[in-house]
């Protein structure tokens, strides 16, 4: 069934498909529809939930790691501040191992206020331990939420699905919602190998000594390690009921091209337009997109970007101090490639608190790294006044 | 009858081991104790960082025989509630759900969320066991910390110069089905209100003193005493209020002057004798308000 | 850490596996708490020598029949001495303290009418080939008789009266003591192996001395003080004025002596009171008259209360000086007012008369101040006023023991039945060293309930059928106590008979407690120093460190306790103690 809805109803649909079993959450812009359309399914019984509307996303993620321990499927949304506020539960989601999915509407920190896309947000919870994965359409914000309990759950992981503002959360496009039985199979009810039971009482998160604490730590990393393949494989999965995947990394006119581009989230989308006019006029240029941040698909990078002389990031984020974030992170991940195969990488901040990035800014992108310009540093930030 | 035989009056079953880490002679785990005994096995713990998150026990051991979740300091509401959502959604509506926070994790860091939880009237059991201080940490002042103690944040110099917050008040203003106040000294009145509570859906809140030997500076044994004092000299007058509006005693209160209360306790040794008049006071003003209040039903 | 567990790979994440049983905190502790029963201070104030704290543990559980056969044990004749003893183990409860002592009279009496009634009584012992006599059957003889007999040694009783009981049958008004309970109680005595005969007078030409000891392994003598002190008054040989105790003696008998309209008792004893209550029986006006004032009476201050009801009158500070005679016939009673001076060797203010003079009209006065024993009818070394006995009642004869009005002793039933435990033991232990088979050595303090106690029997026979949990011989004061886990409860007070009735004839006046009444005062009881299994221990205890032992009391499983002593400290009853950790 096809039908039209903003990014936000997609993230509810992808909920109520999975259906989840505890859903709460706090209220903030721009994320407010996906639990407006929530209650309205709960409220209508369209979806059998428990929704515990508290009083913080603090409390929003406390009480859903609660439910998951408990065995239940739980999820919530926020943004921005909210996220930021529930960093430390984000810590102890990962820690005790709850696989809660969480979507993040990608919103501008303050101050001053701002409730426009930026992925800093999301970005600054890189060492929660949290699976992030990124999104460029409605459609695969939907598909993404429904695949986003099934990795969790079979890597004991939770999962952040991130979107930005407006750009996809309040704008309609048509979206291919799969049939309930189809996603029933692809995932059947939650049945947590360890929870709170009062047959099997015991103790979790207790105090753990510097003897065994980086053992636990070190099986979140081989967790993280296996969620490449197991991601794959749920995508394979997806692919084979709907037709759809989307690939922790995809290339996207990259054959041949002497410059690629490095994009997430919406403006992949403006991107692809831009190179598509550059390749009618011949221009080898190509785009890699990230979907997949954590773990972060250093492979697929290395093996999609390896012999490519130029890289431009686009960053709609910053570690302010430093650079660009995916700028950063490929950098790390590229540095280990023999010197010939290894591209120069140039990142380019831009977009910030929702600021347009039209075509016309990535062309003068691509044509700056064109022009080998010696650079007064590493990254750009695109169209600052200052 | 003449004695307190409470042998009767409480289940043999142990639901806490021995070997957990509390200093000798302290009251959480008498609290929890009873706690649990009134509870039974159908009980899901939701414990936020307190003294209690290393009387547990360090990883791989637990001191109870039930479900334990250690959480984050201001948690202990939200989570509970997430797990009651949780047994809930999967038809149990047997198991209890009880947090079990101390004073910092109820009246500081966690009130917000169990403000959030009270108004929402969430299934769960909330006890504050009360130590009246940072104690795991410690020994650091929080807002149940009794004006004029010393601790080492509130050093003798300059001790501490508020009053302890009234939260008894607080969550029965949120108008929930049953709280009470309980003491260590009274495990019958304990037990009671446990089992009140457990019989009771909505949110249920039991503030239970528990003298600290460490915190309060007084020997180990004196435990159960000082809890008593507590009650008789009115500092910590045992309550409950049914629909924030209901109040009532649970015990008699003997009135007995708090200066010896006072003067066992090491943490009170700089008061004078003006200060602990003006202590006097106080706790008679409070009880007269509480008078009014049993008397007038608010 | 269990060895399986620690080689066992870390999980993901920190869920247990164990209990906290692994960790020993019992390691930490430098107090080590240990239960220890003590005694509690009835039992040390008790001139029988009974455990009182133990039956009233007993009847805490309802175990009348046991409570029962504890109190026997010790005491022959419990139902009387509930009604009659003066009850110094009330004075001692540390029930005082707090809302009024144990009504254990009244409980005693309970518990003695009980075993009346039930007709319990100890398996009689077959007897082994020792013969006692006893000489004399009031309290000190029937209580060695009875207690010797429980021993397995043949006993006989020589009584000079015509029926057994002593100053019990002649010197009590039976208002005060039935004498059907009285008989009963003897008839339990008899039936423990004791033969009693009855108007035989020892050392007359019927039963000459050197007969009875030649005749037997050893004798108690028991036979009393009868010999009423005179008052030294000028006139006291007059018509209508006679000794108290004859005059107890005959209305006791069943005599109704004519005294006339206006009785006047000199003294301030429980013979003063019985002969000023009986008086008022007879249809007189009753005048007790009395040198020192209310507090200083010896008597019962109960009996004191029930003839003040009865309308006897008392004047105090008062003493005689001589009488107003009309021919051979008193009239009146000629007094000194008395003042108090400092107190004497008593440590009661000595009287001193003043130079006020006054008169009180009386057609009989009785005379009540004490009365002395009779030396010449025994067969020691005459001496003044008592027989001097070791602290085993040995006389300076070999074989020959003394108790009771007799010896050097206070002139109380209770401490008669004291004496006469101690001569029983004295004598069984005499005949066990003179047949070479002594019990193993016990020393008199071993045997004493307290360090002043009288001897225990249970202790002397080592059968205490009460478990004890490693008793120390320390009695528990007050302060011992926690007496916030006791509830205020008042006293239990006895029944009495409505005045009328009481004056009106010789029934009993004093009608004690019925048993609902009686098993709720002796849940009054605190049980000082002696575990009654309350539990507050165990509920207490911070380290679940305390369970139950199988049978009787409790164990703390040292390798979790962390000896802070709150388990000591809430000890309602003083059965703990905190010891230092690794000097005990």
């Amino acid at each position: 069934m096809k039908k039209v809805m903003v990014g936000n109803h997609a993230v509810s649909w992808g909920a109520r498909l999975a259906r989840v079993e505890v859903i709460s959450a706090y209220p903030i812009t721009p994320q407010t529809q996906v639990v407006e359309e929530l209650s309205e399914m709960c409220a209508d019984g369209r979806l059998a939930a428990r929704f515990i509307k508290v009083e913080s996303e603090h409390s929003a993620m406390a009480a859903c790691i609660g439910a998951s321990a408990a065995g239940a499927r739980a999820f919530t949304a926020t943004s921005s501040q909210g996220l930021a506020l529930m960093h430390e539960m984000l810590h102890w989601a990962t820690g005790g191992r709850h696989p809660v999915v969480l979507a993040n509407i990608n919103r501008a920190l303050g101050p001053g206020w701002n409730i426009w896309t930026d992925q800093t947000d999301s970005l600054s919870q890189r060492d929660t331990g949290w699976v992030q994965l990124y999104c460029e359409t409605n459609q695969e914000v939907l598909d993404t939420t429904v695949m986003a309990f099934r990795l969790a759950e079979t890597v004991d992981l939770p999962v952040m699905i991130v979107l930005d503002a407006f750009y996809l959360s309040h704008t309609a496009e048509p979206v291919d919602i799969p049939d309930q039985e189809v996603v029933d199979v692809f995932l059947p009810t939650r049945e947590a190998h360890r929870k709170l039971d009062v047959n099997d009482p015991h103790a979790f998160g207790a105090l753990v000594r510097p003897d065994s604490y980086m053992e636990m730590r070190w099986q979140q990393q081989e967790a993280m390690d296996r969620t490449h393949d197991v991601f794959e494989a749920v995508e394979r999965e997806w692919q084979r009921l709907t037709g759809r995947r989307y690939g922790a990394i995809e290339s996207y006119r990259a054959r041949d091209a002497d410059l690629l581009l490095v994009t997430s989230g919406t403006i992949t989308s403006t991107a692809r337009s831009v190179i598509d006019r550059r390749r009618e006029r011949g221009d080898a240029v190509g785009l890699v997109k990230v979907k997949m941040f954590r773990p972060f698909p250093t492979a697929a990078l290395r093996a999609a970007l390896s012999g490519v002389s130029r890289v431009a990031v686009l960053d709609r984020n910053v570690s302010v101090g430093h650079a660009g974030i995916f700028a950063e992170e490929l950098r790390s991940a590229l540095y280990d490639l023999p010197p010939d195969d290894r591209p120069r990488v140039q990142g380019f901040v831009l977009g910030l608190g929702g600021r347009d990035v039209t075509p016309a800014v990535i062309d003068r992108i691509i044509d700056a790294v064109r022009e080998d310009r010696p650079i007064e540093r590493e990254d750009l930030w695109v169209g600052v006044n200052p | 009858m003449s004695q307190l035989m409470i042998a009767d009056q409480v289940p043999g079953d142990e639901l806490m081991a021995s070997g957990h880490l509390a200093c000798p002679g302290c009251g959480a785990p008498m609290a929890m104790r009873m706690v649990l005994k009134a509870l039974g096995p159908k009980t899901v713990v939701v414990m936020p960082a307190c003294c209690w998150s290393i009387i547990a026990g360090p990883w791989p051991q637990s001191s109870l025989g039930v479900p334990l979740y250690h959480t984050a300091f201001e948690t202990g509401a939200a989570v509970a509630s997430g797990v009651k959502a949780a047994l809930e959604m999967r038809g149990d509506r047997q198991t209890t759900v009880m947090v079990w926070a101390g004073d910092g994790g109820t009246f500081d860091i966690g009130l917000q969320a169990l403000s959030g939880a009270a108004e929402r009237n969430e299934d769960i059991i909330y006890c504050c066991y009360d130590n009246e201080a940072y104690m795991n940490t410690g020994i650091q002042r929080s807002s149940a910390t009794p004006w004029g103690a010393w601790t080492t944040t509130t050093p003798a110099a300059h001790p501490e110069s508020n009053a302890k917050k009234d939260i008894l008040a607080i969550l029965a203003a949120h108008r929930i089905p049953y709280a009470a106040t309980a003491s260590v000294a009274y495990p019958v009145d304990l037990l009671e209100k446990v089992r009140k509570a457990k019989a009771i859906r909505g949110t249920r809140f039991l503030h239970i003193l528990s003298p600290c030997p460490p915190g309060w500076k007084y020997e180990d044994d004196a435990t159960v005493e000082l809890g008593r004092m507590a009650v008789q000299t009115r500092v910590f007058p045992l309550l409950e209020v049914e629909d924030g509006v209901t109040w009532r005693f649970t015990a008699e209160h003997a009135g007995d002057a708090v200066e010896p209360y006072l003067r066992r306790q090491g943490r009170f040794r700089h008061l004078t004798a003006d200060q602990i008049e003006g202590v006097q006071a106080s706790v008679d003003a409070r009880w007269a308000a509480l008078e009014r209040r049993v008397a007038n039903g608010t | 850490m269990p060895e399986a567990a620690r080689s066992r790979r870390v999980p993901e994440l920190a869920i247990s596996s164990t209990s906290t049983l692994v960790t020993h905190t019992g390691s930490w502790k430098y107090m080590r708490p240990e239960y220890h029963d003590r005694v509690a201070p009835c039992n040390q104030g008790c001139p029988v020598g009974i455990d009182i704290e133990g039956y009233m543990a007993l009847l805490r559980e309802g175990r009348l029949t046991d409570a029962a056969d504890l109190l026997l044990r010790e005491n022959p004749m419990p139902a009387t001495t509930g009604r009659v003893c003066h009850h110094p183990c009330e004075s001692a409860c540390n029930r005082r303290e707090l809302d009024g002592a144990v009504a254990i009279h009244a409980v005693e009496r309970m518990l003695g009418d009980f075993a009346l009634e039930r007709e319990l009584a100890a398996p009689p012992v077959s007897p082994r080939g020792t013969a006692v006599a006893v000489v004399g059957s009031g309290p000190a003889g029937l209580a060695c008789a009875y207690h010797l007999a429980r021993l397995g040694h043949r006993v006989t009783v020589f009584e000079a009266a015509a029926e057994a009981g002593g100053m019990l049958r002649l010197g009590i008004p039976e208002y005060r003591l039935p004498r059907v309970v009285l008989d009963r109680e003897i008839n339990r005595i008899r039936a423990a192996g004791v033969t009693i005969h009855c108007g035989v007078r020892v050392g007359s030409e019927d039963l000459p001395w050197g007969t009875l000891l030649a005749r037997f392994d050893a004798t108690f003598l028991a036979s009393g003080a009868h010999v009423s002190r005179p008052l030294g008054v000028a006139g006291e040989t007059a018509i209508g004025v006679r000794a108290g105790l004859d005059f107890l003696k005959e209305v006791n008998r069943g005599g109704r002596p004519s005294i006339g309209d206006v009785v006047v008792t000199v003294g301030g004893g429980n013979t003063a009171i019985d002969c000023a209550r009986t008086a008022r029986r007879l249809g007189a006006r009753s005048t007790i008259l009395y040198r020192r004032t209310r507090a200083e009476m010896p008597a019962i201050a109960q009996e004191i209360d029930e003839a003040e009801r009865e309308g006897v009158e008392f004047v105090f500070l008062a003493a005689p000086v001589g009488f107003t005679l009309d021919g051979d016939r008193l009239r009146a009673i000629e007094c000194t007012r008395m003042q108090l001076g400092p107190p004497d060797e008593s440590g009661r203010r000595r009287p001193v008369p003043t130079d006020e003079r006054f008169t009180l009209p009386a057609d009989t006065v009785l005379t009540a101040i004490g009365e002395a024993i009779d030396p010449d009818g025994l067969p020691l070394a005459g001496t003044g006023t008592a027989i001097p006995t070791d602290m085993w009642g040995q006389t300076a004869r070999a074989g020959v023991f003394a108790g009771g009005d007799l010896a050097e002793q206070p002139r109380s039933v209770a401490d008669a039945l004291g004496a006469g435990k101690r001569a029983a033991i004295g004598i069984d232990r005499h005949l066990r060293e003179r047949a070479g088979a002594p019990l193993e050595h016990r020393e008199p303090d071993a045997l004493r309930l307290g360090g002043r106690g009288n001897l225990s029997m249970t202790r002397w026979r080592d059968d205490d059928p009460v478990p004890r949990v490693a008793p120390l011989n320390e009695v528990v004061t007050y302060e011992d106590l926690n007496p916030a886990h006791f509830e205020r409860a008042n006293r239990h007070e006895d029944w009495s008979l409505p005045l009328e009735a009481a004056v009106g004839g010789f029934d009993e006046v004093n009608r004690g407690l019925d048993r609902p009444a009686g098993l709720a005062e002796a849940r009054r009881c605190f049980n000082c120093g002696v575990c009654n299994e309350c539990e507050l221990c165990l509920i207490f205890c911070p380290d679940v460190a305390i369970t139950r032992r199988n049978g009787h009391g409790f164990l703390i499983d040292l390798t979790y306790c962390k000896g802070c002593g709150v388990c000591v400290t809430e000890c309602p009853r003083g059965a703990m103690l905190l010891t230092r950790e690794g000097l005990s």
